[in-house]
């Protein structure tokens, strides 16, 4: 839980910095590090390698809009809708997967058909999604502050503490759930399912349990995310959304607390940083990406770690 | 309309033998170095622009063209394997997310080189051949008997010469491979460069049917894939018979279903197989 410290200079950034791009790349790697925080917790957790985190990201963002319009009612309730809507598909695609023993690879691939499935779905059925052209989302979340009563989070500085919150939320759940014992059943199957199940784990359960939350997880990323950018389109679903979320926690640390949301920053920030045209700079990113993996391993909170003894490590 | 269905399923054994050879490349890498290649589409278009430029720029004739471009994808996959997947040999997560970075790579240098603009070759074996009703261009043909030749050469080569034994005795033990005399790194290399080579060869083959853009590869690497755990994985026959099943699938389903869900049915199919039949339709040369 130290680890989560390291989130109190972020509060007071606002007052330092006034600049709009800082402010709006940070947005983007908080939504993202609660996506890669989400995967994290059913890989560097429960050791499954899904492919589906980024169809639970684009159902929570379609999902929370299409209920507000249908139902008008506000954000929150349209994103409780999205929340039974992922928990009943990741029951389904998990009880599948899961039933069936599928491992690794196999549960990679499957997972995979799936969300491809979900995004064909979102990319096809034209007039309830407008298909590809997407959906311009006018709604704002809105929020009652104590003295200020109900308001609109429309600009970047609200969005900015909106988002930081929200994602230290998700931090504090997850750094709870690892250390508590279902987190400790999570570790026991990653590291070995069968004496796992020997012990009297019940490793169906709690694999059904990791991939539930954390595709819940990766939905609010995704309702943030929609309502953020105010548009809303079938390639949240797409397979580079999934690969993105796997490089920013492989990048960062797996299994650590804060890793997912350390590769979030590098990885939402490097763009911005180089300045090159549009194919280079994802040749750029291709290597960066090959050069951490083959000689950073433990990813930079491991890296860290190994530094500062201990000190940022906190799973 | 039984005309256009076997029209649709010709056309979908012909795409399918193209999944196929990608396939047998990933089944190859898989049950070797534990690691798939997901830039083997990448390789795919190196070797379709290769055979493009030796054809159509450089004027040499169009056997000789593949020769280079299948040279050119094979060193390329030389370089991969040396600089990059060497280190990554039975980390699947590591091998995924490397070659990932290694399609942006690849993607991008296409794009710079050759733009998004499509690129046609000069047609090699022209005129068609017609059936009924039914016109097959006679270079599908060639395409098709080529592409199942290199497959069934290789399942010639790996099940009788010495290679073919030392690679399945690598895949069933590792240790007790080494310990006969494999040269378990020289196999963990070659395997990867022969993939790419195929991958090559199937490109090359690819730019003489379809017009070629820089993002060619992305589509066939899910496919081949797909097509190998349909097959089941190690099964070298099977990738070409799970490539074929995946296109006509596709191609006839998309006859009666709509359109938009094409690349849906060989994923529902896929699934379907994985629950009831783990090991692939064929079972798994493990």
């Amino acid at each position: 839980m130290k680890a989560l410290w390291f989130l109190i200079p972020l509060y007071l950034l606002p007052l330092l910095v006034k600049s709009d791009v800082v402010l709006t790349v940070l947005i983007f790697t908080f939504v993202l590090g609660i996506l890669a925080i989400g995967f994290n917790i059913v890989f560097g957790g429960a050791g499954q390698l899904t492919m589906f985190h980024a169809a639970a990201f684009g159902i929570g963002s379609y999902v929370t809009f299409l209920s507000m319009l249908r139902f008008s009612i506000p954000f929150w309730l349209g994103y409780l809708v999205a929340v039974v809507v992922v928990v009943l598909i990741s029951i389904v695609i998990g009880w599948i997967c899961f039933k069936f023993r599928l491992k690794e690879f196999y549960f990679a691939v499957v997972t995979l058909a799936f969300a491809e499935l979900c995004r064909l779905v979102a990319l096809n059925w034209t007039s309830v999604t407008n298909g590809t052209l997407g959906m311009l989302v006018l709604e704002k979340p809105t929020l009652w502050l104590p003295g200020s009563g109900v308001i609109k989070i429309e600009q970047t500085v609200p969005w900015y503490f909106l988002t930081l919150v929200s994602l230290t939320g998700v931090l504090v759940f997850s750094a709870l759930l690892m250390r508590s014992w279902i987190g400790r059943n999570f570790s026991a199957i990653r590291l070995n399912e069968d004496l796992a199940q020997t012990l009297g784990i019940d490793t169906f359960r709690y694999k059904l349990l990791a991939f539930t939350i954390s595709n819940v997880i990766a939905s609010f990323a995704g309702a943030l995310y929609g309502f953020y950018t105010g548009y809303i389109e079938p390639a949240y679903l797409a397979v580079a959304q999934s690969l993105d979320a796997i490089a920013m926690v492989l990048l960062g640390g797996v299994s650590t607390i804060l890793g997912p949301v350390a590769g979030a920053l590098v990885l939402t920030s490097l763009p911005h940083l180089i300045e090159l045209p549009a194919e280079m700079r994802v040749a750029v990113y291709g290597m960066i990406l090959i050069l951490v993996i083959l000689l950073m391993p433990r990813g930079i909170v491991g890296l860290a770690a190994g530094l500062f003894k201990r000190r940022a490590h906190a799973s | 309309m039984t005309q256009v269905v076997v029209g649709q399923i010709l056309n979908g054994i012909i795409l399918g033998s193209l999944y196929g050879i990608i396939a047998l490349g990933v089944t190859m890498t898989f049950g070797i170095t534990g690691i798939v290649n997901f830039a083997l589409g990448q390789f795919m278009m190196i070797g379709a622009y290769a055979t493009w430029y030796f054809t159509d720029l450089a004027m040499f004739p169009f056997p000789v063209a593949v020769v280079f471009a299948v040279a050119l994808a094979a060193a390329a996959g030389l370089v991969a394997d040396q600089a990059l997947f060497r280190f990554t040999r039975n980390n699947l997560v590591n091998g995924l997310l490397v070659s990932i970075g290694l399609i942006s790579v690849m993607e991008s240098g296409a794009l710079l080189l050759f733009t998004t603009t499509p690129k046609n070759m000069d047609i090699v074996v022209a005129g068609s051949w017609s059936l009924g009703a039914i016109t097959l261009p006679r270079m599908k043909v060639v395409a098709f008997l080529l592409l199942v030749a290199v497959i069934g050469l290789t399942w010639l080569g790996l099940s009788r010469a010495w290679l073919g034994r030392a690679t399945r005795a690598y895949a069933q033990n590792p240790e007790a491979a080494m310990l006969m005399g494999v040269p378990t790194k020289a196999l963990q290399t070659g395997v990867v460069v022969y993939s790419c080579a195929l991958a090559g060869f199937g490109g090359a083959l690819y730019a003489s049917l379809f017009s070629l853009e820089p993002s060619l590869g992305g589509l066939f690497i899910l496919k081949g894939v797909e097509a190998a755990i349909l097959a089941g994985v190690g099964n070298l026959l099977g990738a070409l018979a799970g490539g074929v099943i995946l296109g006509v699938t596709e191609s006839v389903g998309s006859l009666y279903l709509p359109s938009a869900f094409r690349d849906a049915y060989g994923l529902v199919f896929l699934v379907a197989i994985l629950l009831f039949r783990p090991a692939g339709l064929f079972g798994g040369q493990k």
